[in-house]
């Protein structure tokens, strides 16, 4: 199985926030990816099959839920777990994460310790 | 906490591409080398000088190669540096995500808790997570005997019995951070002359008060049995956490205040009404405590039973309206004295309807003296058209009538009065309720009840001399 995880956010101090959050899991051979915008993650999907993804709500041109459904309706991708993340309180944007088939989705500010209990659980690896 | 090692510098796309970069404008031979000499980049091949690549004064790895070797290790010491940096900062802001977290879980959680012990334990179960100890507690000013109670306790060590830790005010560090108000820290107990040492085998200590804005409720300690610096960080935390928790306590008592007068309000409007009958006296208590019974049978959610607590002793206030004539008349009524009398429901009904709290008690006042064939009023409803509440008061309330005595009568005893009511059940009464109350009758929880009733009327039925 995959190890890599991959990061979507437009917001580099997400970004840098996500990354320093499961570092630790880098010293277990996990490879941690990142990106910007949703069309350049689906194409780091599409070639580095990452186990799990944190994929932000709103990204600019397309956005994490356009990114979602395409991931859950390609074969090839839908295994891949979905951790969509939105602001805190939406829950209209829970609604849609839940419709474009996100496994699981969690509001900013992020939990640190749930961040890293999903991804070991996900990953199979313990810290 | 926060460590950079050269590889994960090297690891990011834009560094290593920057490195192929300079290595292809200058040509080889370049070599860098991590902390543990392995090779990160480059074949190793050249021998020449070795620039340091240095992080806060640490050599995290180096690089050879003479044409370009310093700069590139001026670069990476630069990248480093940054990097260390960055992490920091990520760190620190993960610190104040996790409280932010913490804080806003407690204050969701703690929205509509209106038990004090319920809120020491949300607090205490979620600080644990977050400030490391060994064992926490709660203790909470019991007003009436002037000690500190231990209301919640968990972890090890601790004293199962919440007595042996109740202490005075000012005894212990938790006794003084109670009358000060102020929260502290301390890492190594034993040093602390106020220290009472106690079953438990603590090291280090930190302690917060429950504050409000005039008075100090109580404190909230995480020990531990291992030396621990606590610092002034978690204080900080734990305080945050202990005055919310002071605002939820505060709640909840008032509330439970707030409960007890209106209860009280209740009551004594009902005894309003005993007062001037004295042949009901007491009456109301135990249609009270006869409904009860049947409801717990029936297993009624929290909420109806206290809708039929507060029935049930209101059962007759419309009574009041009543005129001592009729009221207090002993023997048989007139038609027209009884017609009267019947109108005690609606009084009552009428009565509630100017408190909004009692609006819900409305449907059991006005019905209890429905009955299920629809021969009752004041309404004439049939079977399940009778609000169940006013059902279950309607047993209650015949029943009581029929076990005491009156000025014209006898009380009956409990078996010739359950037997009565198992007569009319389905006419007068709902089968089920009366089946319930029969149920309880001989379930060992409540003969107690029925047993001291049974007896008294038997002592009274033996010593009659009228």
């Amino acid at each position: 199985m995959s190890k890599k995880v991959l990061i979507v956010d437009d917001e580099p101090h997400i970004r840098i926030l996500l990354e320093q959050t499961i570092e630790e899991f880098a010293d277990k051979g996990v490879e941690i990816l990142t990106s910007g915008n949703g069309k350049e993650a689906l194409e780091i999907i599409k070639i580095e099959r990452p186990a799990i993804i944190y994929l932000d709500a709103t990204l600019p041109g397309m956005n994490g839920y356009d990114v979602c459904n395409i991931v859950k309706n390609d074969l090839k991708l839908k295994n891949v777990y979905i951790v969509m993340l939105t602001a805190r309180g939406q829950e209209f944007d829970k609604q849609r994460g839940v419709m474009a088939g996100a496994d699981v989705y969690m509001t900013k500010p992020f939990n640190p310790d749930a961040i890293i209990e999903k991804t070991s659980e996900v990953l199979g690896i313990k810290l | 906490m926060v460590k950079v090692t050269l590889k994960r510098v090297l690891s990011k796309k834009e560094v290593s591409s920057m490195v192929a970069g300079i290595i292809e404008v200058t040509g080889p031979p370049l070599s860098i080398y991590d902390a543990d000499s392995s090779l990160l980049i480059g074949d190793g091949s050249d021998k020449s000088d070795r620039y340091s690549v240095k992080l806060a004064g640490e050599e995290i790895g180096w690089v050879t190669g003479n044409g370009n070797g310093s700069s590139v290790a001026a670069l990476l010491t630069l990248l480093a540096g940054r990097e260390l940096t960055e992490k920091s900062l990520a760190n620190e802001t993960l610190e104040n995500y996790k409280e932010i977290n913490l804080l806003y879980n407690v204050s969701e959680k703690m929205v509509g808790c209106l038990d004090s012990k319920e809120v020491t334990k949300l607090i205490i179960d979620e600080a644990l997570g977050i400030i490391k100890g060994s064992c926490a507690s709660a203790l909470l000013l019991d007003e009436k005997t002037g000690r500190l109670d231990t209301v919640y306790a968990t972890g090890k060590p601790r004293t199962m019995s919440p007595d042996a830790e109740a202490m005075k005010p000012g005894e212990g560090i938790a006794g003084n951070v109670f009358l000060t108000g102020q929260g502290e820290i301390i890492n190594d107990v034993m040093s602390d002359p106020r220290f009472v040492k106690r079953a438990n085998d603590i090291r280090s200590l930190i302690c917060a008060p429950f504050k409000t804005k005039d008075k100090v409720l109580g404190v909230i300690c995480i020990s531990s049995t291992e030396p621990v610096t606590y610092t002034a960080h978690d204080l900080k935390l734990l305080s945050a956490l202990a005055l919310q928790g002071a605002i939820a306590i505060e709640n909840a008592r008032l509330y439970e205040e707030l409960r007890e007068t209106f209860l009280a309000t209740v009551q004594t409007l009902a005894e309003a009404v005993e007062k001037r009958d004295p042949y009901t006296a007491g009456h109301t208590i135990r249609v009270m405590t006869y409904s009860l019974v049947v409801g717990d049978a029936l297993r009624l959610s929290k909420k109806e039973m206290r809708d039929l607590e507060l029935s049930a002793i209101l059962h007759d206030i419309g009574k009041i309206g009543i005129r001592d004539i009729v009221l207090l008349k002993e023997g048989k009524l007139t038609d027209e004295e009884y017609k009267i009398m019947t109108t005690h429901s609606e009084l009552g009904a009428e009565i509630l309807r100017h408190i909004k709290q009692l609006n819900d008690m409305i449907p059991g006042v006005r019905g209890h003296h429905e009955k299920y064939n629809g021969s009752g009023y004041p309404d004439g409803l049939h079977g399940e058209d009778i609000p169940f509440i006013a059902r279950i008061i309607a047993v209650a309330d015949a029943f009581d009538a029929m076990t005491t005595d009156r000025p014209y009568r006898k009380g009956m005893n409990v078996k010739a009065a359950f037997a009565e009511l198992k007569m009319c059940a389905g006419i007068q009464f709902d089968k089920d309720v009366v089946n319930a109350f029969m149920k309880v009758y001989d379930t060992p929880t409540y003969s107690a009840l029925f047993n001291k009733q049974e007896g008294g009327l038997d002592v009274e039925e033996g010593t009659d001399s009228r």
